[in-house]
């Protein structure tokens, strides 16, 4: 922090909540970029999202269309660096095109689930009183199906479908996050600096804003990117039972269930997309590992 | 990832390496250990529920119905041979009934004397819901494969009468489903809840143990009433394993050592390493079948259905299976005597197809967008999820944008039940589901028939057609059986002609055994009989 900010937030230029949250995530990069294993993940999943975006620059074949004669080419084959599936379409294409299905079945229901739960989490734990009983018990009527057996029932009665796996997995994320918003917000509110601003004159909006929000969002975030790889991995479930999307659509999870009968003549190809599913949750949750050891102040 | 994660991860490991060590453990001398298809044990009450899977390795194997099939061979399709009954023929003074006399030398596991009242109680059972042994859940799961069955009296404590409202030529046909459970042991053991613990019936095998979902035990009947199949194992231990990948691995690995239906890209590894992979084709059809019933379904245009049927390259299918299939040319096998000669030819002609939906109005400006309901796996669907995509891939290049509604086997089975009017169809307009063709009723009947739409039938599309109906009461009112062959054939050639459904191949019934497991002869049936097969010391 430099001497001039000090000087401008002390004579009420800058407000305080924003001086402190500057250094703050300035200081959660320097640790980020410090730890190898964090950086290393970060790379490989920019590479698997640049990968996923530029498929159709990058694809050799389309990733549609196939040739029975040619089916479970193995790994090498001329003109199929990564073999052929089943149906004789080549591998590394359909999995470029399921990269782009996988992430974003793995980020965008996370995202869904981080502002509906979020936002409840957060009036349940400042509000309280009968909108926390409200919010927290109708939550618990989810909590009381096992995630992944609420996501199958769920994916079951709509059919399977993109927009249905989405719907799925976002009501399935959004209890935990709601969960974990409404401690860290009841914790917040009970602060002196949350009493302080009351006592102060601060409206409600206000205290949200400058000293709940910048207090609860980071625990809340580093919770949600922990779940992006439970996403992925309960997407590419629900697909391999056949719940999730449906063919002819590249997505990792259907690649995986529908190249297991191959198994025995052409294991490598049939492991690459569980490989590549293996990979990207495992990059994200020591991603988010990483980043919670970041943000921890105590460390 | 912290160290008490490391130590599970490499605990994980370890079990993994002890389990598929002490997998390949030694089997007893005389056991079949048989991987079944389905995913929990059979009902063993009587009617078996898991679909013909369910029938084929719970029915067959420890009950009995009056007839049966010649399944000790594999050249012919079976026909209706005596069973409990030594002897069945049209009553001569009603020919709306048909008389069975039962033979005198059979008992029950528990003892107990087989007669009329057995057979009589049996059907009450299913049909007579005021009797106290009726059972709903046997009734879902057999019922409507006995249509044709409305009464039955007992004329002597030998024999029977089991008759339709009208002629039915067609009644053995349906009584062979009906298995034969033990009265005396129902009533002593209170009930079917305890009977399906420990079930009695008169078949060749008895059970000893069920644990359900894990496996089932059957040992041999010695007393079994037909010496000639008395079982030669002493032992068939049924486990059910849905996974193809699962019963391939159960085999190399010695676990079991007759598997159902590997999947065809496991042949290879299974015969590298000395597996016998048995193949027959038999009455048996993986279709399309296509919705008629209710609006906005294009399948009631003809053309658009011969189209569908012309666009698919049953060949390349067939590859795909590494041969495992027969291309179809129809609603039942070209060897069968009911194939007939029908005038529109299934065969692979993409430019035909395009011209006919053409004139249906469709194009490449205008394709046609349909939506067919399939399973992921199930008894009887072969390889659905690549075979559907290839269908899925060829159909596009006639100008077809097939989508599917991916759904799991038994709630497919749900749904066929219900009909394609059901909100639960999601307004598809063709059901991916396989049949078993054995005799006239499974083969056109129960698909064809107007009485028998949903719910009370399988005749899911909606065929309602005056000639068909016409040919099927003829059928049923003919007791000679070539005469009902030339009629049957009528029938295969209007239901072609009129492309009433899409017909993509025929299964053959692929079996892996282990090279010890000799004996078996693979009949040209669902249904097989395992009492011939030793394990070779």
């Amino acid at each position: 922090m430099s001497a001039d900010s000090v000087a401008a937030a002390q004579a009420g230029e800058i407000p305080i909540g924003q001086l402190r949250s500057r250094g703050y995530w300035r200081s959660v990069w320097v640790r980020l970029r410090r730890d190898k294993v964090s950086v290393a993940c970060a790379a490989v999943l920019i590479l698997i999202a640049l990968s996923a975006i530029f498929a159709p620059l990058l694809s050799p074949h389309d990733p549609y269309q196939g040739n029975v004669v040619k089916r479970l080419a193995p790994i090498g084959t001329a003109g199929y660096l990564l073999g052929t599936d089943e149906l004789g379409r080549d591998m590394l294409s359909r999995l470029l095109y399921g990269g782009r299905v996988s992430l974003f079945i793995g980020l965008f229901p996370v995202f869904c689930a981080l502002i509906v739960g979020g936002t409840a989490g957060i009036a349940a734990g400042f509000i309280g009183g009968r909108t926390n009983m409200a919010i927290m018990r109708l939550m618990d009527v989810f909590y009381a199906f096992p995630s992944i057996l609420l996501a199958i029932a769920i994916s079951g009665a709509l059919g399977g479908g993109f927009s249905n796996v989405i719907l799925a997995l976002a009501l399935i994320l959004v209890p935990p996050i709601t969960r974990v918003a409404e401690s860290v917000t009841t914790q917040v509110r009970s602060y002196d600096f949350v009493e302080a601003a009351r006592a102060s004159g601060a409206g409600t909006w206000t205290i949200i804003r400058v000293h709940v929000l910048s207090n609860v969002l980071g625990p809340i975030f580093i919770y949600t990117t922990s779940l992006i790889s439970f996403s992925i991995i309960v997407a590419s479930g629900l697909s391999f039972l056949g719940l999730g999307v449906t063919p002819p659509t590249a997505d990792w999870g259907l690649m995986l269930s529908t190249l297991r009968q191959a198994i025995w003549i052409n294991p490598y190809a049939a492991a690459l997309p569980g490989l590549m599913i293996f990979v990207t949750s495992l990059s994200f949750n020591l991603l988010s590992d990483g980043l919670r050891s970041a943000m921890d102040v105590r460390l | 990832m912290n160290g008490s994660f490391r130590r599970l991860t490499v605990g994980i490991g370890l079990a993994a390496a002890f389990a598929a060590f002490s997998s390949s453990s030694v089997q007893a001398e005389g056991t079949l250990t048989l991987g079944m298809t389905v995913a929990d044990i059979p009902s063993s009450k009587g009617a078996p529920d898991q679909g013909a899977e369910g029938i084929r390795w719970m029915g067959f194997t420890v009950y009995d119905s009056l007839v049966y099939w010649n399944l000790n061979q594999s050249k012919t399709i079976p026909v209706i041979v005596p069973a409990l009954a030594h002897k069945f023929y049209p009553n001569p003074e009603n020919n709306k009934e048909w008389i069975f006399e039962l033979r005198k030398d059979v008992t029950f596991h528990d003892g107990s004397k087989f007669n009329a009242d057995a057979v009589i109680w049996n059907l009450d059972k299913l049909f007579k819901e005021k009797a106290p042994q009726y059972d709903l859940q046997q009734r879902r799961a057999v019922a409507w494969r006995l249509a044709g069955i409305k009464t039955w009296r007992k004329i002597d404590d030998y024999k029977v009468a089991i008759g339709d409202n009208v002629p039915n030529a067609l009644i053995p046909h349906q009584i062979v489903y009906v298995h034969i459970s033990s009265p005396k042991h129902w009533a002593d053991v209170g009930g079917w809840e305890a009977f399906a613990k420990h079930p009695s019936g008169t078949g060749p095998f008895k059970v000893e143990e069920i644990v359900p979902r894990e496996r089932a035990v059957l040992v041999r009947n010695d007393n079994y009433w037909d010496k000639d199949r008395i079982p030669k194992l002493d032992k068939v231990i049924l486990l059910p394993m849905p996974e193809a990948s699962t019963r391939t691995a159960a085999i190399l690995s010695g676990q079991a050592n007759f598997i159902e239906a590997p999947s065809p890209d496991a042949v290879p590894r299974l015969k590298s390493s000395g597996m016998q992979i048995i193949t027959n084709p038999y009455p048996h059809v993986w279709p399309y079948v296509l919705r008629l019933a209710g609006e906005n379904t294009p399948m009631k245009d003809v053309r658009v259905r011969k189209a569908l049927n012309l666009a698919i390259d049953r060949d390349a299918i067939v590859q795909l299976l590494r041969g495992m299939a027969v291309p179809a040319k129809g609603h039942v096998l070209p060897d069968s005597p009911w194939f007939g000669n029908p005038s529109f030819k299934i065969e692979y002609n993409p430019e035909k197809a395009k011209a006919l939906l053409k004139e249906a109005g469709y194009g490449p400006d205008k394709p046609l967008k349909i939506k067919f309901m399939i399973s992921t796996s199930g008894s009887g669907q072969m390889q659905p999820m690549p075979m559907n995509e290839l269908v899925q891939q060829q159909l596009k290049k006639v100008n077809v944008d097939l989508s599917f509604e991916v759904t799991e086997w038994q709630a497919l089975r749900a749904q066929r039940g219900k009909g394609p009017l059901d909100p639960g169809a999601r307004e598809i307009h063709a059901l991916n589901n396989s049949f078993g063709t054995y005799d006239p009723y499974s083969a056109f009947e129960r698909f064809f028939s107007c009485d028998l739409l949903p719910p009370k039938g399988l005749n899911w599309a909606g065929v309602c057609d005056d000639e068909i109906q016409a040919l099927i009461k003829k059928i049923k009112e003919t007791f000679d059986p070539k005469e009902q062959d030339e009629l049957l054939a009528k029938i295969h050639e209007h239901v072609v002609d009129n492309a009433y459904w899409v017909w993509v191949v025929h299964d053959v019934n692929p079996r892996a055994l282990r090279p010890e497991v000799k004996g078996f002869r693979q009949a040209k049936s669902w249904y097989q009989d395992l009492t011939q097969i030793y394990i070779e010391k």
